[in-house]
């Protein structure tokens, strides 16, 4: 009896391999391998086109935390990028030339504009949540295209000349290169301490159960409108971005079909899962890219794959690199994909 | 004014043939399907090529138009759809929108992205108080009253309506009664895909015919289903009517803006009374 309470009292050791730090933080060595990853392609490709991948990387990662993490297909991001891209472009325009102040302003006005609309979008779930998004991105859209064409300029778009702030001078490539990747390795970092703290956790289990989680006591909706400003911002710093890179804004930033691109990205990378995001990304925009010189049926070829990744290959493209390092090499059994229970 | 509302009913009525067997789907198999506007393009350039052939003997070749959707209709239910049954409804999602894209790429494939014209059918004018009303449009909201009446006949006197009106309240009582349940969903699923290439065929003439029109009208008739709430029949059938309405009458004072005061009403509704799937 006695011998049970001290065991009971004395503080549990943690194991070796816990207590043993890292030289290196886990964290770093993603960022580099990362920054590694998209240094090495550039070669194959181009410094412009890898930029071109990296905005739409970020993009992927805040649809990620809202498809991924927190269980809602939007179908309607699109709306926050093309924000952040007139946000951005306007400022530049009408206002000043100076760059990282337009960008500012363009993750703002993105992030302001989530705030007003997730007041209302956020309530909703399911297919409600996806179409209520497309409306409002419909809505968007035309807005962009019609009664505000005074200032937008319509379908023609207008261009953006940002001015030279010290070395930031976002019209030589390599620059634009360097600003962009940063941008990348931050939203990353910033998203990764996010998801994996106790408000990740929190997210996630919203996408599990959310009834569950209200009777907890956690005020739901406050987390998930959090979220979704979170990733309407990190859409907009996409857009912003993607005003810069192009010098140049137009309807397109906010097209209504182009949110299908993203949703394949996160498909095809493995959703609720930032590598995945990552990787989906690049592999979409090569096949974006380059499949229509190859292949002069791409749309199909897209239909098929699609089918195929819904029926037979649902863990994406990091689901099976992570299942394949873990079953083969680290030698863990790993409990086969379960079916989604029935809604 | 009255042209406005001529106008308004007969996209009303076009908007009404598509909706209904999205709002079956959508009601009774929990199953979003984007590829439901497939049906209606592929029946449309069916009837371009129909139409060249039986030197523009229009009805007769609308109705073989519609035939041959069917056998469409069926392979995209067995295959794709009966596997999405209880999925998640992202991969449905997905899963319809890829069939939505290999169709647009195959239409293209076989009958190139050139737009067709198609001549009103009847071409004459009915003279009224001094204004001229075409034919055509009347006898399509004529075409809409009588499939309302039909369709509900059809739902309540009918033993194959009357197991899908069941099915749609509670799938499990029915299928504990011994009623294979997925056969009839399936008669549904192609009973709406004809109905939405109905809708395709009579709008042709006074629209425009191209490979994307699917997709352009697939987000309208989603807002018809959400307005009128799904798998619910009379709602459909308002609502298809009353939102064309919107859109002739906006259109009236503000062209651009018709199909974005359409989802403006879609997102008001959705405020007040979101579903819960």
């Amino acid at each position: 009896m006695d011998e049970d309470k001290a065991s009971l009292n004395k503080p549990t050791e943690l194991p070796e391999e816990l207590r043993k730090k890292p030289i290196i933080e886990r964290g770093a060595i993603d960022l580099m391998a990362i920054a590694i990853f998209f240094l090495l392609i550039t070669p194959l490709l181009s410094v412009h086109r890898v930029t071109d991948f990296m905005i739409f990387c970020i993009f992927a990662m805040s649809f990620d935390l809202l498809y991924g993490y927190m269980g809602r297909l939007s179908f309607g991001q699109m709306l926050y990028l093309g924000t952040g891209a007139y946000c951005c472009g306007l400022f530049i325009k009408y206002i000043g030339g100076n760059p990282l102040l337009a960008i500012s302003i363009g993750i703002a006005f993105a992030g302001m504009l989530a705030m007003l609309l997730g007041l209302i979008i956020v309530r909703t779930t399911g297919a409600c949540f996806a179409l209520i998004n497309l409306a409002f991105n419909h809505i968007g859209f035309f807005l962009v295209l019609s009664p505000l064409r005074e200032i937008t300029r319509g379908e023609d778009g207008f261009g953006v000349s940002a001015s030279k702030l010290g070395v930031l001078n976002f019209g030589s490539r390599p620059i634009m290169f360097g600003f962009v990747l940063l941008c990348l390795l931050l939203v990353y970092y910033c998203l990764r301490r996010l998801t994996s703290s106790p408000y990740g956790i929190l997210i996630r289990s919203i996408k599990e159960d959310e009834t569950r989680v209200r009777f907890l006591g956690y005020n739901t909706f406050l987390y998930k409108w959090f979220t979704f400003i979170l990733a309407g911002a990190i859409a907009g710093l996409a857009g912003s971005l993607t005003a810069l890179n192009y010098n140049y804004v137009n309807p397109n930033a906010m097209d209504v079909h182009s949110n299908v691109g993203v949703v394949f990205a996160c498909l095809i990378g493995g959703a609720g899962n930032l590598y995945g995001a990552i990787l989906g990304g690049v592999i979409y925009m090569v096949i974006s890219n380059f499949l229509p010189i190859y292949i002069y049926r791409w749309e199909m070829f897209l239909g098929f794959s699609l089918l195929i990744i819904v029926f037979r290959f649902r863990m994406g493209v990091w689901g099976y690199i992570q299942r394949f390092w873990e079953y083969t090499i680290k030698r863990k059994v790993v409990p086969r994909l379960m079916k989604k229970e029935a809604i | 004014m009255i042209y406005t509302i001529v106008y308004g009913l007969t996209i009303g009525a076009i908007l009404y043939f598509i909706s209904i067997g999205l709002s079956l789907t959508f009601g009774a198999m929990r199953v979003i399907n984007f590829a439901h506007t497939l049906t209606y393009t592929i029946g449309v350039y069916v009837l371009i090529t129909l139409v060249n052939f039986f030197k523009w003997c229009f009805p007769l070749g609308a109705i073989l138009a519609i035939l041959a959707v069917i056998p469409i209709g069926y392979i995209i239910e067995r295959f794709i759809i009966r596997r999405l049954y209880g999925e998640s409804l992202d991969y449905t999602f997905i899963a319809t929108f890829a069939i939505a894209l290999i169709g647009v790429d195959a239409i293209k494939w076989i009958w190139s992205v050139r737009p067709y014209p198609i001549s009103d059918p009847i071409g004459k004018y009915l003279l009224f108080w001094g204004l001229s009303l075409p034919i055509y449009r009347i006898v399509i909201v004529m075409i809409a009253i009588i499939l309302f009446f039909a369709l509900n006949i059809f739902f309540k006197k009918t033993i194959v309506g009357k197991i899908v009106v069941a099915a749609l309240e509670d799938k499990d009582g029915v299928r504990c009664l011994g009623v294979n349940v997925d056969k009839y969903f399936s008669i549904v699923f192609i009973l709406g895909s004809a109905l939405a290439a109905l809708g395709g065929v009579l709008y042709a003439p006074i629209g425009s015919v191209h490979p994307y029109m699917g997709l352009s009208v697939l987000l309208l008739s989603f807002a018809v289903v959400i307005v009128g709430g799904m798998g619910n029949l009379n709602g459909t059938f308002l609502s298809a009517f009353a939102l064309g309405m919107v859109m002739s009458i906006t259109a009236r004072y503000w062209s651009q803006g018709a199909e974005t005061m359409v989802f403006i009403v879609m997102a008001i509704v959705l405020i007040f009374k979101p579903i819960d799937i």
